[in-house]
């Protein structure tokens, strides 16, 4: 199986506990014999390699340098996304099984190549915009719900890492309870589940 | 290529949205390039009462959502609504029944939506610069202003062929982003002399009444009334000309220098003779534009200069400011009054003259005329595109992207 991760943060460059979070996952989907395609942000370190734990990282940094507030970064940077998205994808002979996208920043992208190239994606939740700013309804924090709520209504599929996670998504965006699956990192099933929601995701047996 | 040429173009506005001059440009563009043997689809965005898709004058129009999210400031919107004019225009693209081979993007407010889409389809991209942030506001100052001046920065080199619509605009262009030269093709704009056709035989006086006494002349100007239009120094000029001729100053179009106008003209004591009209519905402005006896262009800043070529279209003598796109429609003394830029005097001597000599007016009126049918005929500038297309076609076969 050949998947493409899109997240904003990725070793070295560390934001939150998505970074190491994504890492681990990574590592683990290649030991279990998929292909992986990390794009994430950089700004100093950018192109493709190759780590050592055998998953390809394809860097990307936003052509536009000064912005106004953090949409504006984020909807210049998704282009850059979509080229190395693009790029990938057409140096693997158009086979890119699926794109699993973390949190809104890359959810344009992914909803983009799935509408033009048919590639389904999962979109996994690590945090959502009403847990970051509790009560801001502001137009910048209403947009981002909107960029979030886009994200769940394209995707094939949706993780939660916890059951409360996976309520607040239904109770908040009214997502069907059945489109999303917990992957908890501390149970020992953790990739075994991954790899469950990924074959279901895109078009494969469900069954391991 | 034995099927259509298959061509997708964004632009953020298309008849009956129109907020300055690519509504009409895209109108024309597509419309002429559809009589021209090219399939053309315009991805664009909504407007209240216009269908979310139609098939006009063979061009296929698709309106998109483009306020699904709410936005801080109006630069947040323009990428907000590239967002979902990009996932919009990939679905519609990956089912048509040919694949789309080229994109032209229209200024920087589709710039995310013409990159991302071309990387994703690997199909060329093709800009037109109609205009750019350092010239609208004279230089960079606040973030917003460098952040779209970055972002056309990144539209024009992602783009495989910028056109502009004049000389001027391409130095400038040029200038601008440092392109190289074999990067940019110069297509005019054009306009439609048969919009004014069927007003030519009509008796327009009793619309001219509500405008001007009969006694007075019409000095028009139609534009938004913003800095880069140089509106203010018509305003200025208006009691140098009437100390020449008796006129009255219909000026048509809104914008964010009208209150400051009209105070300048009521402290000038001149407001019997100024008629500020806000925004004007095509009709009226097509004959107000016949009934002018001169039409005003006192821009600072021009990339091109449309309505110049509409007031000559409507057989309107035009005086115009010798700067950017207006230098090369007009030829002093032959198709027009070209007066220096940002000088009251210059433009006050260049209304007078066409005002107070029926005979030179009659002879820059039918000369210009004349240019218009000869030199920005849409049909001529759909086939220079046509052939522009073809050319990027061409090397882009030779790509690896092919």
């Amino acid at each position: 199986m050949r998947v493409v991760i899109f997240c904003w943060e990725y070793p070295p460059r560390i934001v939150g506990k998505l970074a190491d979070y994504v890492s681990n996952l990574a590592t683990q989907l290649v030991k279990n014999k998929v292909a992986v395609h990390v794009v994430t942000y950089n700004d100093v370190m950018t192109g493709i390699s190759e780590e050592a734990n055998g998953v390809k990282v394809f860097r990307v940094d936003n052509p536009v340098r000064t912005h106004v507030n953090l949409l504006t970064w984020d909807l210049t940077l998704n282009q850059e996304a979509e080229r190395a998205g693009a790029s990938i994808y057409y140096q693997l002979r158009r086979k890119v099984d699926l794109i699993d996208v973390y949190d809104w920043h890359f959810i344009p992208a992914a909803v983009t190549i799935k509408n033009a190239l048919g590639i389904p994606y999962v979109y996994s939740v690590d945090s959502l915009e009403d847990h970051r700013s509790p009560g801001a309804d502001a137009p910048f924090n209403m947009a981002i719900r909107g960029i979030e709520w886009l994200g769940f209504f394209e995707a094939q599929k949706v993780t939660a890492k916890s059951e409360w996670m996976r309520s607040e998504i239904v109770r908040l965006y009214k997502v069907p309870a059945e489109k999303i699956a917990v992957t908890s990192p501390t149970a020992a099933s953790w990739v075994k589940d991954v790899l469950a929601v990924y074959k279901s995701a895109s078009g494969g047996s469900e069954a391991q | 290529m034995k099927r259509k040429l298959n061509v997708m173009m964004f632009s953020w506005e298309f008849p009956p949205r129109v907020i300055g001059g690519i509504s009409p440009h895209m109108y024309f563009l597509s419309k002429s390039l559809a009589e021209n043997g090219v399939k053309v689809h315009v991805v664009t965005c909504d407007f209240p009462g216009a269908p979310e898709y139609e098939t006009i004058d063979g061009v296929e129009v698709y309106r998109i959502d483009s306020y699904k999210n709410p936005s801080p400031d109006f630069a947040t919107w323009v990428y907000l609504m590239n967002l979902n004019m990009q996932k919009e225009a990939a679905a519609i693209a990956s089912k048509l029944p040919d694949p789309i081979d080229v994109f032209h993007a229209h200024d920087w407010l589709v710039a995310t939506a013409g990159i991302g889409l071309k990387h994703v389809f690997r199909k060329p991209l093709i800009v037109t610069m109609h205009s750019t942030e350092i010239g609208r506001r004279d230089g960079l100052h606040a973030t917003t202003e460098h952040m779209i001046h970055e972002t056309e920065a990144w539209l024009t080199y992602e783009a495989w062929r910028v056109i502009c619509c004049s000389n001027y605009m391409m130095s400038h262009v040029k200038w601008a982003f440092g392109l190289p030269g074999d990067k940019l093709s110069m297509v005019p704009n054009g306009v439609n002399p048969h919009a004014y056709d069927r007003l030519e035989n009509q008796d327009l006086s009793s619309f001219r009444l509500k405008f001007a006494l009969p006694h007075e002349k019409i000095v028009l100007y139609v534009g938004r009334l913003v800095y880069e239009k140089g509106i203010h120094i018509l305003i200025n000029a208006v009691p140098k000309v009437l100390a020449k001729a008796d006129a009255k100053f219909v000026i048509v179009g809104s914008g964010y220098m009208q209150e400051q106008l009209s105070n300048i003209v009521k402290s000038m004591g001149l407001e019997h003779k100024v008629l500020f009209t806000g925004f004007v519905d095509e009709e009226n402005l097509l004959k107000l534009q016949k009934v002018a006896d001169v039409s005003v262009v006192p821009s600072l800043f021009e990339p091109f200069g449309i309505v110049a070529l509409e007031a000559m279209a409507a057989k309107s003598p035009v005086v115009v400011s010798d700067t950017g796109g207006l230098s090369e429609i007009v030829q002093h003394d032959v198709t027009g009054v070209k007066a220096y830029p940002n000088n009251t005097d210059s433009l006050a001597w260049g209304i007078s003259k066409i005002l107070t000599d029926d005979n030179y007016a009659k002879t820059i009126r039918e000369n210009a005329y004349k240019i218009i049918l000869e030199k920005y005929d849409w049909n001529k500038i759909a086939q220079q595109t046509r052939i522009l297309y073809e050319a990027v076609l061409g090397e882009y076969s030779k790509s690896f992207w092919a």
